[in-house]
């Protein structure tokens, strides 16, 4: 594969000024355009930092040392995040923050970067409709922002993130306020996204099992494990503390292995175990 | 363990189409997980609870008496409540003054409050992070403090809205387990939680809202055995229930655990 269309991480090191540990320690990591990136791993493991460097946040907001190198489809966001930042939609973890607080209604929120773009009107019409039946936002378009219900703050995060036709997807923790059906939604159209790239944090263990392509295991600052996500919880040390997707708990119990030896981690691996087994 | 009972709830916010509507409602269970989709009402019921709502017409008791007769400080001792939004209730300079303010509200013994206050940080992990400003911590980490603060007051009910959003799973863990220590110690804890799996397997009881109505209260035995209650009202099973039914079993399963001993060795 060309260099230009893959991710790379090269002994990434990323220490926050006046911090005494790195929080980023020689983190090495491929993948490749167009796949989703799972990443997981418990609290203070270095995700959240990770998601700062793909988004080029840390060092071009955030102020930090950084050592190695991060290129994304052939651009680094550290040293050309302008154009890079061009290219990405970016959900934090705590979606309130990151609206502009400008806008007097959700509709207004999500054309907001495409207004500073230029677009015409009749386009970010369209666009805007378009995200938000996506988000299941259509009834609250003409409501404020802060009316909006956590889960429903996340789904408009994430509109404004999506509605610029980004081709890299950045997202921290972005369904922990959604309801279940809110949760199901957005798993259910990540999977069918097309031509992004997308690297996303989340404990939902199961959905991410079901629709990631790779599976990056954070601990301590360190990417400990990576690989596909059969791959990584058959062979993820129970000391991590991670809990493993429930298919695969599931199958464990009941001794109901996969062809390959493996126990299945995703609905379609379980059923495939399951009717070996019977 | 002190016991909550609604009669004839009514609350509308001002200029907004929601109403909450209660007719009867007796919490009786130590344990009990509100559940339901966003907007359904179910922190606008914690709000009421706890005095930051006033109802428009109808009663909260707490064993048998009106809260509203309730002096803040009896009130404070009887019902805690931790926030969605950690942000929403963090104010102070450290992280061990934020536990010894809430402990102020109810008793003025500073040494006292000092102790407690050193004794629930060790107990939610955070022992080490009493110096630091509780801005300085981690989402997940404001998040306990929170819990911390309500921990400190120790009142006979405890509210807890989302309490599992963004922690980790030894987080959570512990948290289940002081959970299940306070209802071994005679306390009520109501919370608000959007996962099912958690309900399935650690709560006694359930209680459903939709559109600012209580639908249903029972077992989650019960209530996940009425697959199309649960789906009327945009619920969804536990996993382990998704998983299964996929393999053509429609029995009700609570956790992996209850699927091995209803089916291992059959």
């Amino acid at each position: 594969m060309d260099e230009d269309k893959r991710i790379t991480l090269d002994n990434l090191s990323v220490r926050y000024r006046g911090a005494e540990d790195a929080q980023l320690k020689n983190v090495s990591a491929t993948a490749s355009i167009g796949q989703i990136v799972g990443i997981i791993g418990n609290s203070h493991t270095g995700k959240s930092t990770l998601c700062r460097v793909l988004a080029g946040v840390i060092p071009n907001i955030i102020s930090a040392e950084i050592t190695g190198s991060c290129e994304v489809l052939g651009h680094s966001p550290v040293h050309e995040w302008p154009n890079f930042n061009s290219l990405t939609g970016v959900v934090l973890q705590n979606p309130a923050g990151q609206l502009s607080g400008l806008a007097d209604t959700v509709a207004d929120e999500m054309a907001f970067d495409l207004i500073n773009q230029g677009i015409s009107e009749d386009v970010i019409n369209k666009r805007v409709a378009n995200v938000a039946a996506q988000m299941g936002l259509t009834d609250q378009l003409v409501q404020t922002p802060e009316s909006l219900s956590g889960g429903q703050m996340q789904r408009l995060a994430i509109a404004t993130a999506i509605v610029t036709q980004p081709t890299i997807l950045i997202m921290d923790d972005p369904t922990s306020e959604m309801d279940p059906l809110g949760r199901q939604q957005f798993f259910h159209w990540l999977a069918n996204v097309q031509s992004t790239t997308v690297f996303i944090v989340s404990s939902e263990i199961d959905d991410l099992s079901e629709i990631a392509d790779r599976i990056w295991v954070m601990d301590d600052g360190q990417l400990v494990e990576q690989g596909t996500p059969q791959a990584v919880f058959n062979y993820l040390d129970a000391d991590r503390q991670i809990p493993k997707p429930t298919a695969y708990q599931l199958a464990a119990g009941m001794n109901w292995h996969l062809s390959n030896g493996a126990l299945p981690v995703t609905p379609s691996e379980l059923k495939e175990a399951y009717d070996g087994k019977n | 363990m002190a016991k909550i009972e609604l009669q004839d709830l009514q609350f509308a916010y001002p200029g907004k189409s929601f109403n909450l509507a209660v007719k009867q409602q007796v919490f009786a269970d130590p344990m009990t997980a509100i559940v339901g989709q966003n907007g359904a009402g179910k922190s606008t019921i914690f709000k009421l609870l706890t005095g930051l709502l006033q109802p428009d017409t109808g009663i909260i008791k707490v064993d048998g008496h009106d809260l509203a007769d309730f002096k803040p400080v009896d009130r404070l001792k009887t019902i805690g409540i931790t926030f969605q939004n950690p942000d929403d209730q963090l104010f102070n300079a450290t992280v061990k003054r934020e536990v010894e303010w809430s402990l102020s509200q109810v008793n003025d013994d500073r040494d006292a409050n000092s102790q407690q206050a050193d004794k629930v940080l060790a107990n939610v992990g955070l022992a080490e992070k009493a110096a630091e400003n509780p801005y300085d911590l981690s989402l997940s980490e404001r998040k306990l403090l929170t819990i911390a603060t309500v921990l400190a007051i120790d009142p006979e009910i405890y509210l807890f809205d989302e309490p599992m959003i963004s922690l980790d799973s030894p987080s959570k863990l512990m948290l289940t387990q002081i959970f299940h220590e306070l209802v071994a110690d005679g306390h009520q804890v109501i919370t608000i939680t959007h996962d099912m799996d958690w309900v399935a397997a650690e709560f006694g009881a359930v209680c459903v809202m939709e559109h600012g109505r209580i639908q249903f209260t029972g077992t989650p035995r019960a209530l996940f055995g009425d697959r199309g209650l649960v789906e009327r009202v945009g619920l969804l099973p536990p996993k382990v229930m998704e998983l299964t039914s996929m393999l053509g079993d429609s029995r009700v399963y609570l956790s992996p655990e209850d699927y091995y001993k209803q089916n291992l060795g059959k």
